[in-house]
């Protein structure tokens, strides 16, 4: 097979974008709809899981209430959702462009799946270390801020990682509602270019690039957090 | 300065605490014994709530623990407690353990917390760890560390639950040792140990406890001399035989 990469040098027919330029720019479409997605979904899912594990009945239940919802809806349909049917019910939202939907639509997905993270590593603390803060006059608030969320935290840098890695992927859905991000690209440009490998290859190749890049921060920033003579879950 | 008045306890239908009254006045050392499952642990955290407990009051130096209204945090960090599992802090590091509570809780400035904190490693005998994490501390070292930290607060009296049973028996008298000295400056303590060696040298009384219920609350020469109930007799016989 013979694969020519030329057409990236090409107008796309406006007179100044190049299909590179495009590419270039869908890249940063995927960036940002990914980048501002994951901040929502972890400020949420960190809310989230952390209610969950109160000792306050119904703020648990609502809280796995929002867990639920968000995750037994296919991500697609959710970006649907947003983009057709709350802007019918909520007429005020008709106006929002659809970038900030879809990242509402993927950070509210993937907040459940933090906060589930998030849960676990709480429950998985020894059930001393609640007590333990408790016990010296520490709040609850403070309970949760200065002795469980901060260790939670690391044991859940790998599963999070996992997550940051998920939303790169699943950002790929903000196509369906005309972001111009790499899928949409991809699907564009192949369509009038006719180099639907060498686009593929291209776009694929930005994805894995991410996501690698991704997972290399999240284990320095594991590193750099690591509890000296800590041996994660002895207890 | 700790009352414990007709306190019961259920988890679900099962019921693990039944009845139990018994006070520990200011000065006094109290020990608190019993085989295991017999709530002694759940009754010495029902002292500062951390197990919250159905019928019954506990007070403590005129306040009642489990009315509504209480200000739970304010009272807890006037009431030191050491757990059997250390429970410090792991990404603290030592100092920061003995800070944390000082600085956030009673509000003391980090300097006058680190002066009192490493005063206190001083005492137990800790000072050249003050830096390291409690990840590289040995099990005995740990325990001598909480109860540094607890003291940090300047309790008015302090809780033990199983303090060495977590421990390697090489490492069980270096924090008896501090317990007994704490014991000596006249500490009002509330211990549940199996060690009775300790309860014989500081101890004013005994309480034995068996199936939810306070069985013996007796003075120290009374428990040890003439144990009354068939069931302390048992349980002594079975744990000082060797």
């Amino acid at each position: 097979m013979h694969l020519e990469w030329g057409f990236f040098l090409r107008d796309i027919g406006d007179g100044e974008t190049t299909y590179l330029s495009w590419l270039f720019s869908a890249w940063g479409w995927t960036l940002a709809v990914a980048g501002c997605a994951w901040v929502l979904a972890l400020l949420l899912g960190s809310v989230v899981g952390t209610l969950r594990t109160m000792q306050v009945t119904w703020v648990a239940r609502l809280a796995n209430a929002w867990v639920e919802l968000f995750r037994n809806i296919p991500l697609l349909v959710q970006i649907f959702l947003w983009y057709h049917v709350i802007p019918s019910l909520i007429p005020p939202l008709r106006d929002v462009p659809s970038f900030v939907l879809v990242v509402f639509g993927l950070g509210l997905f993937t907040s459940s799946r933090v906060a589930e993270q998030v849960r676990a590593g709480i429950q998985s603390l020894p059930h001393g270390q609640r007590h333990a803060g408790m016990a010296l006059g520490l709040t609850t608030a403070q309970t949760y801020r200065y002795v469980l969320l901060p260790m939670a935290f690391r044991i859940v840098i790998p599963p999070l990682t996992s997550e940051a890695m998920n939303i790169i992927k699943n950002s790929s859905v903000a196509f369906a509602v005309s972001i111009s991000e790499l899928t949409l690209f991809a699907m564009q440009a192949q369509e009038e270019t006719s180099r639907g490998v060498e686009v593929y290859l291209a776009v694929t190749t930005l994805y894995i690039i991410t996501a690698m890049t991704i997972n290399r921060l999240m284990a320095l920033i594991e590193k750099r957090v690591r509890v000296p003579g800590y041996v994660g879950g002895d207890r | 300065m700790i009352e414990i008045k007709n306190v019961s306890k259920w988890y679900g239908s099962f019921q693990v605490l039944t009845k139990c009254s018994t006070s520990v006045k200011k000065g006094e050392v109290v020990v608190v014994c019993g085989p295991s499952g017999s709530g002694k642990s759940t009754l010495i955290k029902c002292v500062n709530a951390l197990e919250p407990f159905q019928e019954g009051e506990v007070v403590i130096d005129g306040t009642s623990v489990g009315a509504a209204g209480t200000d739970l945090p304010r009272l807890r960090s006037k009431v030191g407690m050491v757990f059997q599992h250390f429970e410090l802090f792991p990404h603290l590091s030592i100092i920061e353990n003995l800070t944390l509570a000082q600085v956030k809780v009673l509000n003391r400035s980090a300097e006058a917390a680190r002066d009192k904190g490493l005063a206190l490693l001083e005492r137990v005998g800790l000072t050249a760890h003050a830096d390291k994490f409690p990840g590289q501390l040995s099990g005995g070292q740990q325990q001598r560390v909480a109860i540094a930290r607890a003291l940090a607060m300047d309790p008015m009296c302090m809780l033990f639950d199983e303090p060495t049973s977590a421990l390697d028996p090489e490492m069980i008298n270096e924090v008896l040792d501090v317990m007994v000295q704490l014991a000596q400056e006249g500490m009002t303590m509330m211990c549940v140990t199996h060690e009775m060696g300790f309860a014989r040298k500081v101890a004013h009384r005994v309480i034995f406890m068996d199936k939810g219920e306070i069985v013996e609350d007796a003075t120290k020469d009374d428990f040890f001399g003439k144990p009354r109930s068939e069931r302390a007799v048992q349980f002594l016989s079975k744990i000082l035989q060797h």
